[in-house]
């Protein structure tokens, strides 16, 4: 089993970094390339949500990412101390809508929760906890 | 992001990822591609390896102004993982895919 860690300001500006921490352990856990996908969409749009939401004018949060690899699934938790918010009570968009009634909010968190296994969260110890998972036996 | 002209109708040539760090750039262009009036604009992601939901509202955006301003506007040659994101979020229903660049430019034609 093969885990990393890594804190980070909760800024929009330091996505190419929350990135590269990704990638460094995909290769470093030799993790499948068609898989690397599906996480860093999710830890962009995670990410971000806490960036760009999250965040008052006072504070910047502190974000706190966990990788886990094992024989039979990767698991990616996102820990932040933003206000307690759980992204998963975010209304499901509507995908068949009109070219004109399209909206992007909560789009995110939609392909995430399609994309990944299981999406949970937990508000712990003053922080939001997103935790999501993907199993590697299958494609 | 390159573009080219095909019997009027703008190509524009996404390549890497469309992330949100380059969804600003990548509106722009856009923009500037259908302000300029072409028979329709086509946008060929064949080099296109990334995209997430900041860069489906740049789609979003560039075929509602299309729209607004008469202009045919069309997807071709998604990658997989790419598709998969259109697919999901259910982009494909209002906005024209197509398999490739050719199929692209006769639809609009």
């Amino acid at each position: 089993m093969k885990t990393a860690s890594w804190q980070l300001p909760g800024e929009a500006g330091q996505l190419p970094n929350a990135l590269g921490f990704l990638q460094g352990f995909w290769e470093e856990a030799e993790l499948p390339a068609a898989l690397g996908f599906t996480f860093e969409l999710a830890l962009e749009e995670v990410f971000l949500n806490v960036a760009l939401h999250g965040a008052d004018s006072s504070r910047v949060p502190s974000v706190v990412l966990e990788l886990t690899a094992c024989d039979t699934e990767v698991v990616l938790v996102v820990t932040d101390d933003a206000r307690p918010f759980d992204p998963l009570t975010l209304a499901t968009p509507d995908t068949t809508a009109a070219l004109e009634d399209r909206t992007i909010g909560g789009l995110g968190v939609h392909l995430v929760r399609q994309m990944m296994d299981t999406v949970t969260y937990s508000h712990e110890a003053g922080r939001n906890r997103l935790r999501m998972t993907k199993n590697l036996n299958q494609p | 992001m390159n573009t080219e002209n095909v019997d009027g109708i703008t190509v524009a040539l996404p390549s890497g990822r469309l992330d949100f760090g380059a969804a600003a750039a990548f509106q722009q262009q856009l923009e500037q591609a259908v302000a300029a009036k072409p028979r329709g604009l086509v946008v060929d992601c064949s080099s296109l390896d990334y995209v997430s939901s900041a860069g489906l509202r740049v789609f979003l955006v560039a075929a509602r102004a299309a729209k607004a301003g008469s202009v045919g506007f069309a997807v071709s040659s998604l990658k997989p993982a790419v598709k998969e994101v259109f697919d999901l979020t259910g982009f494909g229903n209002v906005i024209t895919l197509c398999a490739d660049r050719a199929a692209a430019v006769a639809a609009l034609a």
